[in-house]
């Protein structure tokens, strides 16, 4: 999709960007049915509070999960690049341009998804699909790679922010 | 979502941030229901204060584009003002203009002239 940019000086140019991990929301909600079928099939003589209080801690579970590790927003342009991971905004990754060497789009295969937030002394993952996906390179050689849903529109803002003048 | 404002443009800042939602509402680059950046994200993004994108939301959704609900931000709301008609009318005019060799500037410049 074409957005034409605004001409002139003092212009930014700045993409935000969302993405829902659908995966993880069901995969989460899987793991904590399973989890209490498992604990109610387990048998033997139950109080009301040994059965509601398992049922109370994985649905906190499962709430927190799906409020935490479910989404990634990102922002791209003057400012540089910044992750938020989930719904609380946390963990958060900021990269300033002059700490992006490269920046740019990958097709990223599933076996390569990270599912979630990963952070290896090499690299920091933060895929939660496969497809086109952005990737940073630092100039310490870290490697960093991000779902965002137009990663096109991503690596050009962070272009176009590269090769402007610095105005401010 | 894309994003522009030019901060030494003589256009109020929540003016050009609420043009942008419109916009993007208009190409379809914002669905129904999409959420849109919280609003300290996106105001240090474009290097402009949180009230300032507050307030930019806020007369989107007294003129009904967006819906604000607790603990869920800002949502592009479903009864919005329909711009598929603007969105069909400026597509037949770019093919009419490409038909005549005109280009994207001087388009622009035509409807800046119009308006």
């Amino acid at each position: 999709m074409t957005s034409p940019p605004l001409a002139g000086d003092g212009t930014h140019a700045v993409y935000t960007g969302r993405t829902t991990s659908w995966t993880t929301v069901a995969s989460t909600c899987v793991a904590g049915v399973l989890l209490v079928l498992v604990a109610t099939s387990s048998g033997g003589a139950w109080s009301d509070l040994m059965i509601v209080l398992p049922l109370l801690l994985i649905a906190i579970g499962v709430l927190a999960d799906v409020l935490t590790a479910s989404s990634v927003r990102a922002t791209a342009g003057p400012n540089g690049f910044t992750i938020r991971w989930g719904s609380v905004g946390w963990p958060r990754c900021s990269y300033p341009l002059d700490r992006i060497a490269r920046a740019e789009v990958i097709d990223l295969p599933w076996w390569r998804v990270s599912w979630g937030f990963w952070w290896t002394p090499r690299r920091t993952s933060c895929t939660v699909r496969s497809g086109p996906t952005v990737r940073l390179t630092l100039p310490n050689g870290r490697i960093v790679t991000v779902t965002v849903p137009e990663p096109v529109a991503a690596v050009a803002a962070l272009d176009a922010a590269a090769t402007a003048p610095r105005d401010t | 979502m894309r994003w522009a404002i030019d901060h030494t443009s003589r256009e109020r800042l929540q003016d050009q941030i609420a043009d942008c939602v419109r916009r993007g509402v208009a190409t379809g680059e914002l669905d129904v229901g999409e959420q849109l950046p919280p609003a300290a994200e996106l105001g240090a993004a474009l290097s402009v204060d949180r009230n300032t994108v507050l307030a930019a939301y806020r007369q989107l959704r007294d003129d009904g584009v967006l819906e604000f609900r607790r603990g869920r931000g800002a949502r592009v709301a479903s009864g919005g003002p329909d711009l598929s008609a603007v969105t069909e009318a400026a597509r037949s005019l770019v093919a009419t203009a490409r038909l005549h060799g005109l280009g994207r500037n001087e388009l622009i410049r035509i409807i800046k002239e119009l308006t």
